[in-house]
Order: C-alpha cells, then structure tokens, then sequence
C-alpha cells in the first residue's frame, strides 16, 4: 500500500514537471550511452572459469602454454602428379614468404644439420645418457658371438659406397652405442605421423609436409586476426601452386568463423525479433507510446553497462552480451506499466499505483534470483549479477517514474478478454490441471538424463571448413594437438630438469607402451648426467676393457681388421666425456623441439612432458607415491570434467539458493503458502520443460545455459505474481494481457535466438524457447484453474 | 653423410659436362669438356660391371668387391654388389630400395629419407642434368690428361675436405665412358673403381629400377 501510494504520488509530482523527467531521463540515458560505447571490455575467456577453484584457471593457464596451442599450423598436401622435391621446395618457398609482421617465426622441420656429424655425436654423449638398465643390456651384448655378428655387419658396410664414409664411425663405436641413442631419440618425436625428409617435417605417406608458425597477434584481436588470414592467402596465390593444397589451422581462424557467425546471425536473429516484435505491436499495441516500451531495455542496457563499470575497471565481453540477454526482462515492467495505463487512461496514478505492488515485487525476487549470482565461482557471473541488479533497479525506475509520462494510450475494451479466459478455463480446467501434472512428470524422468558439457570448445561455431582441416591434420600426423602436459617447473634449468628425470622415470617405469614426448632420455639434468658418467666409468673396469680389447681383436683378425682397428673404441671408453646442455642440442639440429619443451620464464623454468590424455595417466600422476612437488599437470580431457563439475555445482547451488530467496520473498509478499505455490508454477514448468527437453534431446546443458535459466526463472516468478495478484487481489484483466504480451515478447526477442548458427547464441535461444513457452501457459490457464479449483473445493 | 663415395660413383657416368668457372686449364679443357659433353648427351642408359679396391688403414689386406651399376635417364640408378657380399640399392625417381645379404631382405623408402642416397641421387641426376652451377660451387678441377682423359677434383668447401682430398676420373680413349675413378680421402685411404664391360644405350627393363 505505501508503494502504491508512493508510485501515485511520483506519478502525480512529475506529470507537472514532464520537462524535467524528459531531460533528466535523456540526459542520464545520454551520458550512460557515451560511457557504454567507451567502456573498456575484456575479451579474456579465464573471466568464464571458476576462480576460487584454483586448479581449473592454473590448468587453463598450463594449457595455454602446450606446444602448438597458440601456434599457426599449415599443412600442404600434393597431388600425385608432383615429383620429387617440390613439395619440400614449395614447403620453403612458403615458409620464406611468411615474414613480419604477420608471422614471426616459422619453422619447417629441425633442418639438415642432424645429417653432418650427427652419428658421431650419438657415439659421444652415450656415457652421459647410459641408464641402469641400458649398462645390463650392454653387459648381455658383450660376447663373442655378438662382437663377431657385429663386425661382420660393419665389414659388410665398408663395402657399400657409404663404407667410407663410416670407417671412422666403425673405429670409434663397433658396439653400436649410436643405435642405443638413436632410440632414446624417439622420445623427442612431438608430432607421432611425422618423419623427417631433408630436414623438412613430412607425413609418413610423403604427401604432406608441415609448417608450424608463430604469430604476434593475440587470438582474440579480430582485426589482425583478419589481415593476417588474408595476407595468408595472398601468398598461397603468389607461391603455391594449384596442384598442392593448403590448410591452416590457428586460433584466429576459430574466433573469425565465429565472429562472422555471429554477426550472420545478427542479422537474422533482428530481422526475425523485429518482424514478431512488430507484429505484436500491431496487435497488442497500435499506439505511438508502445514504442517507448520497447526503447526501455535499450535505456537500461547503456544505464547498467556504465553502471558495472563504476564497480569493474574492465567489464566482460561476456558480461555485456549475457547482460543484454537478461535484461530482456526490463521489458516487462514496462508493458505491465502500458497496459496498467491502457486500461484505465482516465486516472493514470492509480492505474500505476495498482499495478506497481507487484511489478515491486517481480524487482525484488529478480533482484534476490540476481543476487544470489554474486556468490558464483565465475567472475563474469558475479560481474552479470551487479550488471543484472542495476539493469532490474533502473528498469522498475523508468517503468514507475518515466514511461507513464510518455505514453498517451486509447482505452481498451476490458469486458471481452475477462470472459474469454473464464469460459475457457470452465471447460478443461480439470484436464488441464491432470494434463499439465502428466507433463511435468514426463519432464522430471527426462531431466535426469540432462548432461554438463564443460568444453568451452562446444561453445564456439567451428564450421565443417575447419572441422575438416582439424581431422586431416589428426589424421595425417597424429593428435599431436590434443595431448596431455605434464609441466616440471623449477627456479632455473637445472631443477627443472631433475623433476623432469622424475616424471619419465616415474612413467616408463609404470606404462608399457604409451607414447611419451620427454627430453629426459636425451637431455637429462647434469646431476643424473655426473651419475650415468660415473655409472659408464665403473662399467669400464680394466677387466673388462681387456676383455673386449681381446674380443676385437680375436674376432677382428678372422674377419680382416688390423689389430689397432679399434683403437679410437679405447680412447673412447676411457677419455672424458663432455657434459650434455642445451646448446648441444640446438647445435645437433634439435633446436626446435628443445624450445618447444622448455619454457623459460622469468622466475623460473618449465619442461613439458606430453603424454596421451588418458584417465591412467592422470591417476598414474596422482598416485600417492608419486611425489608432485615442482610438477603440473595440464589435461583438456580433466579441465573439461572439472568445468562440467564447476559448471554443474554452480548451477545447483544457484538454483538451491535462488529457490530460496524467491520462495522467501514470494512468502513475504503473499503471506499464504498456497498463493506462494501458485506464483511458483511458472518458474517450476518453465524450468522442468526446458531442463527434460533438453535431456530427451540429449542435448547437453552448458554455461549460456544457466543465463537462460536465470531469464525463465526471473521472468517465470514474474508472471507467477501477476497472475495470482490479479486473481486474488483483483488486478484488472489487463494483467492476463500484460503477461501473455510479456511472453510473447520474450519468445519473439530471445527465442528467436534459436535461429542462430551459433552454438552458443542457438543455446540460450533454444533455452528460453523452450522454458518460456511452458511458463506462460502455465501462468495463464493452470494458476487461475488450479486457484479456482481451490476456491470452488 | 660424406659425398666422398657418392661423387666418385657420379662421375662413374659418362654423361657430364664441366663448366668453366672452377676449371685450371691445361690442355685446351674446353675442346676436352665439349667432347665429354657430346658424348655424354647421346647417352640414354648406362650399364657395366665394377672391381672396387678399398685400401683402408684399418684393414689388414686391400677389400675387394664386384658388382654392376646401372642407369638410366629420368632419374633411375641401380649400384649392385654381387662379391663377397650381396648388396646394394636402386632408385627410381623419389622411391628407393636397398637389400642387404642374401636373406632377401628388403627396405624400401623415399630417397629424401635417407641421407647418403639422397645426396647421391642429388649429385647423380644434376650431373646427368649437366648441372655446371653445383659444380663450379664444390669443386676445383684440373686436366691430368686429355689423351685418355683423365681429370682431378678438388673440393672447395671446408666440410667437405674433413672426408675428401681428391678424386681422379680417367675416361675411355673416345671419352664415351669413365674407365676408372679414384677417391682419396685426408688419411690417406683410397679407393678405386674400374668400370668394365661398359655398355651404352642398351636397352634396361624399367624392373631393374623397381
């Protein structure tokens, strides 16, 4: 009653200073306008994870920094009518047109310095990689018949024309240590399909060779983004030939496709809201003061995005675009306001007065279902719930205080609408009741088949183009993409090392088979080098030496080799070895995959370990045994399941607790238990039938999801309190056309949302479809049937 | 790899020419390098027997062996050992196999693959090409000879002289063929390769490649 009275004094005080509430309201609407168009959005997506769970950002993070996550990948298929080199020459060709500013480094494969004295170098830093059970493998090779099998092979060799070419080799290294090397060298194979041809990264099948590019521009800057694609282009026209075809893969190309989705549809999405929007206007409307309550929720949008930036120094794209969709809930104080007016235009204050009580209270649950967002785990959920409570505060203030000013309306006949409803209801009141049970209860069976889809992935458009691309590459060189990392991290090299020898030791020692890509077998901390030396020293024994000195030499002379043949073998054995570091590598020609399995920072240093993201692994990592300390684990497969799980405890607990509230205040307002039950059946059917929609179609609930649930929760309770105000307090009939145009409202503007390409656009779309168009028939016919019933009992 | 053997197998073919740049006259090696030329451009296929010496440091006698070596323009090339050991490989355009002992064992893969035979095919098929700039870049050449012709190569680049002092190519006496090719190495090992039976454009089963 004193908000009645309030309103109607508001009303009353302004309709003599109309100037004044015009200026003041164009002048804020004005300002706020400016400062939306200024404000400074954030695009970064780490807004969307939860950020009090810890591991789930960090995991993001790590993720982030996996080989080939931010990097630009080409793949060039021939034709079978090329020969030769020329895939590799075009490879170049390519890659050497591919310049700053657009890519800033670009690589082809390790380059041809692995065939100078790369078996020499094998030989020599064998002492410094020989591990425990290498030294018994070699133990079990030192006989007789192996010696004489080996020196035949060699013998055998010198005659072919490389023979020569190998003597030296041969002298220093009869044993084969190269061989051992070699084979920890497939431990550094990062791309599984990938062989190397010329120095060049080629599929095993030769039809496909690789270039791995980096680029300076951010994923997320479109305009770039743009130039650097079409600067691609341009130069696939000027050097590749058509007989060789192109694919490309980065980041850019995900976030144009969806950007151009988007505004694709846009234009469909307005074209189609517009035309239904319009044509509710013709129909419920027809007056020029309707337009302004379609420009409410344009006003309270700027109004709320300046607003949220008084309280975040950067706002989320996220939070905008979400926003707009919620506050497609302002629009319905502002049509309860018009047809309020439009059915008693002759005294306006009370028209408001009546119906400002439970517009009031439609704010204040809105406002509780909103705040209850605040407590979420994802920021650009706390960040839409202050959005969303400006948004609903500034949307009850224009609807009460402005837009009765502004719109002058024709009476509307009242006697109609009243007994059309009432003669309907008489009729199938009881089946309606039975019947709208039935589907709820169909809804609840298939609403426990409804899944949490944690994969921000599944929330970007990727169009058949790029999918295709995706599976050739997968296809042709193996998911080199999508492995799981194990990072170990330490204050410099050094330690980062010996927790990587840590981790390889730890998983070869429990899997068999499973590929792993680890610098530790080829480049292991010095410590673990000094001890694999010093392992190789006392291997060595003077015994032993003269040993298979006497081997050599017995089993060399039967074949034709001189005595002193293998002299260089002993100065081997017993002369120092140098210590293996970094630069070796780079120098060998390895270079690319050392600086893609280290990450320098600057406080500390990481080394990537990639293995198949498996469930065995992760467990295998978070055995108890296993100490964890210096080590990370990044997983997409585990970062989607804690997201699903973040995703899934935030939408229950939001529900839990905006249940709560609502039924809180719904019992302040109505002070009856039943009266409160009426008002929740819109909010009940409109989330059950979209929740056992969404499971019997099987589609999965996501992020964009729960903004829906909110908007058919808030507006949902909204229809609820109109209608059973109306009933039980006798609001006027124009209420039941409020609520009916409010939902239609509703479906025309974001259920035409489900038209779009976009997953994540078609998501809420689909959502509110679906909830809405339960909510309001069961607003409309099952609260007044079932309060009658009541009644009538 | 090292291109030691390789080029000492190139110029087993008759079909080079030499350019001028790189080349010590002696002789006239113009008038020498244009009859090589002419003879080389007639030349569609190549076979013949060869007697390797290998006089290696580490081996107590000189290793001998046998075999035969084929060509064929348009980039195919087979190298046979038949004596003491089976081995040896063909290479047909970008495919290639190798074999090793009598077991039938076989390796097949792209020559790009494999260092040595890459190099070698690269070397082989420019030479066949008459590819004067690779030369003229690697290569010092003198006229030992011109009546049989017989000539020296020096490699210019420092990477290449760590494997290669020299190699010595002496031709038939109507320089239709290479007769014998020498290749010395820093230490002074050797060896030498005499090209017997040479037969030219005869025509060779495209298997032979395979």
């Amino acid at each position: 009653m004193i908000m009645s009275s309030i309103v109607a004094d508001l009303y009353l005080f302004f309709s003599h200073r109309r100037p004044m509430v015009f200026v003041a309201t164009l002048a804020v609407i004005v300002i706020s306008a400016i400062a939306f168009v200024n404000l400074n959005l954030n695009e970064n997506i780490e807004s969307m994870l939860p950020d009090r769970k810890t591991d789930t950002t960090l995991n993001f993070r790590l993720l982030q920094q996996a080989p080939f996550s931010r990097k630009v990948i080409i793949n060039l298929n021939k034709q079978s009518n090329i020969h030769g080199n020329e895939l590799v020459e075009i490879t170049d060709r390519l890659a050497e047109a591919m310049t700053p500013p657009f890519f800033t480094r670009v690589v082809t494969g390790p380059g041809e310095s692995l065939n100078l004295d790369f078996f020499s170098w094998l030989v020599h830093v064998y002492p410094s990689l020989i591990t425990d059970e290498d030294i018994n493998r070699l133990e079990q090779k030192l006989t007789a018949e192996e010696v004489r099998q080996k020196l035949n092979e060699m013998y055998a060799k010198l005659l072919d024309p490389e023979g020569s070419a190998m003597k030296n080799l041969f002298q220093v290294d009869p044993l084969g240590f190269r061989l051992k090397v070699l084979e920890k060298l497939r431990f550094l194979n990062i791309i599984p399909r990938m062989r190397l041809e010329n120095g060049h990264f080629i599929s095993r099948d030769g039809k496909n060779a690789l270039i791995i590019a980096e680029t300076p521009y951010e994923i997320t800057d479109v305009e770039h983004g743009r130039e650097m694609l079409t600067h691609f282009q341009d130069l696939l026209a000027n050097a590749v030939p058509d007989n060789i075809t192109v694919s490309m893969i980065s980041g850019h190309r995900y976030t144009l496709a969806n950007i151009d989705a988007i505004k694709k549809d846009i234009v469909i999405i307005l074209i189609c809201s517009s035309l239904g929007i319009f044509i509710l206007f013709l129909l419920f409307f027809r007056s020029f003061g309707g337009i302004f309550v379609f420009l409410t929720p344009i006003c309270v949008l700027c109004i709320a995005a300046a607003g949220v930036s008084v309280f975040y120094r950067t706002v989320s794209a996220v939070t905008i675009g979400f926003g707009a969709v919620l506050l497609g809930i302002s629009v319905d104080f502002a049509i309860h306001v018009y047809f309020a007016m439009r059915s008693d235009p002759s005294n306006p204050a009370a028209a408001i007065a009546q119906v400002s009580r439970p517009i009031s209270f439609c704010a204040l649950t809105t406002l509780g279902a909103f705040g209850v967002l605040s407590f979420s785990s994802l920021p650009v959920q706390r960040e839409l719930a202050v959005f969303s409570i400006i948004g609903v505060c500034v949307s009850l203030i224009l609807s009460l205080t402005t837009l009765p000013h502004v719109v002058r309306l024709p009476q509307m006949p009242k006697k109609n609408e009243k007994t059309y409803i009432k003669k309907e209801l008489r009729l199938a009141r009881k089946w309606l009741v039975y019947g709208w049970l039935a589907i709820l209860v169909i809804c609840v069976w298939q609403g426990t088949k409804l899944h949490f889809d944690g994969d921000l992935r599944s929330l970007n458009l990727v169009p058949d183009e790029i999918r295709n691309v995706e599976s050739t590459l997968q296809r042709t060189w193996g998911n080199f993409r999508g492995t799981a990392v194990i990072f170990a991290e330490g204050p410099d090299l050094q330690t980062a090392l010996e927790t990587n020898d840590r981790i390889f030791r730890h998983l070869t020692r429990n899997l068999n088979s499973s590929p792993i890509v680890s610098l530790a077998p080829i480049l292991p901390s010095l410590k673990t080098q000094q001890s694999n030396r010093q392992r190789w020293i006392a291997f060595w024994s003077d015994e032993r030496k003269e040993y298979i000195n006497q081997l050599l030499t017995t089993e060399g002379k039967l074949i034709g080799f001189k005595s002193t043949a293998f002299e260089p073998f002993f100065k081997f054995i017993t002369g120092p070895s140098p210590p293996l570091t970094v630069e070796n590598l780079q120098t060998i020609g390895l270079a690319e995959i050392v600086d893609t399995l280290i990450i320098r920072a600057a406080k500390n240093v990481k080394v990537l370990t990639l293995v198949p993201d498996t469930p065995e692994i992760a467990a295998l990592l978070n055995h108890s045994d296993f100490n964890r300390s210096g080590i990370q684990f990044a997983s997409q497969n585990q970062f989607r399941q804690t997201i699903s799980k973040a995703i899934a405890d935030d939408f229950i607990h939001f529900i839990l607790k905006a249940s709560v509230v609502v039924i809180l205040l719904l019992g302040l307002f109505f002070r009856n238990l039943k009266k409160v039950l009426l008002a929740l059946i819109p909010v009940v059917t409109g989330m059950l039938f979209m929740v056992g929609v969404m499971g019997g179609l099987g589609i999965a609930f996501n992020l964009f999801n729960i903004v829906a649930a909110i908007l058919i929760i808030g507006l949902g309770v909204d229809y609820g309190i109109f209608m059973v105000s109306k009933i039980s307090q006798g609001l006027d009939a124009a209420t039941e056309r409020a609520v009916f145009v409010s939902g239609l409202t509703t479906l025309a503007g974001f259920g035409a949302l489900v038209l779009a390409r976009h997953p994540a656009l078609h998501s809420i779309g689909l959502s509110v479809l679906v909830g809405i168009s339960a909510a309001i028939p069961s607003a409309l016919l099952v609260i007044p049937a079932m309060y009658r019933k009541k009644n009538e009992n | 790899m090292k291109p030691v053997i390789i080029i000492a197998l190139i110029l087993s073919l008759p079909a080079f020419v030499l350019g001028q740049t790189g080349i010590e006259k002696s002789d006239d090696p113009n008038r020498i390098f244009i009859e090589i030329a002419s003879a080389a451009s007639q030349v569609e296929t190549f076979s013949c027997d060869f007697l390797q010496e290998k006089h290696m440091s580490m081996l107590d006698n000189v290793l001998i062996s046998k075999g035969r070596l084929y060509y064929k323009r348009n980039n195919r090339l087979r190298w046979e050992i038949n004596h003491p050991v089976t081995s040896g490989f063909a290479v047909n355009g970008d495919q290639a196999k190798r074999w090793e002992g009598d077991s039938g064992r076989t390796q097949t893969f792209k020559v790009n693959q494999v260092p040595f035979i890459k190099v070698f095919t690269e070397q082989v098929f420019s030479w066949a090409r008459a590819d004067f700039k690779r030369l003229k870049k690697r290569y010092h050449i003198k006229v030992l000879s011109d009546k049989p012709i017989k000539l020296m190569l020096l490699p210019i680049s420092p990477q290449e002289k760590k494997y290669l002092d020299n190699f010595r190519i002496s031709f038939a006496a109507d320089a239709s063929y290479v007769s014998a090719v020498e290749v010395h190495e820093p230490d002074g090992d050797f060896t030498r390769i005499h090209f017997l039976n040479t037969v030219i454009n005869h025509p060779l089963n495209d298997s032979l490649f395979n």
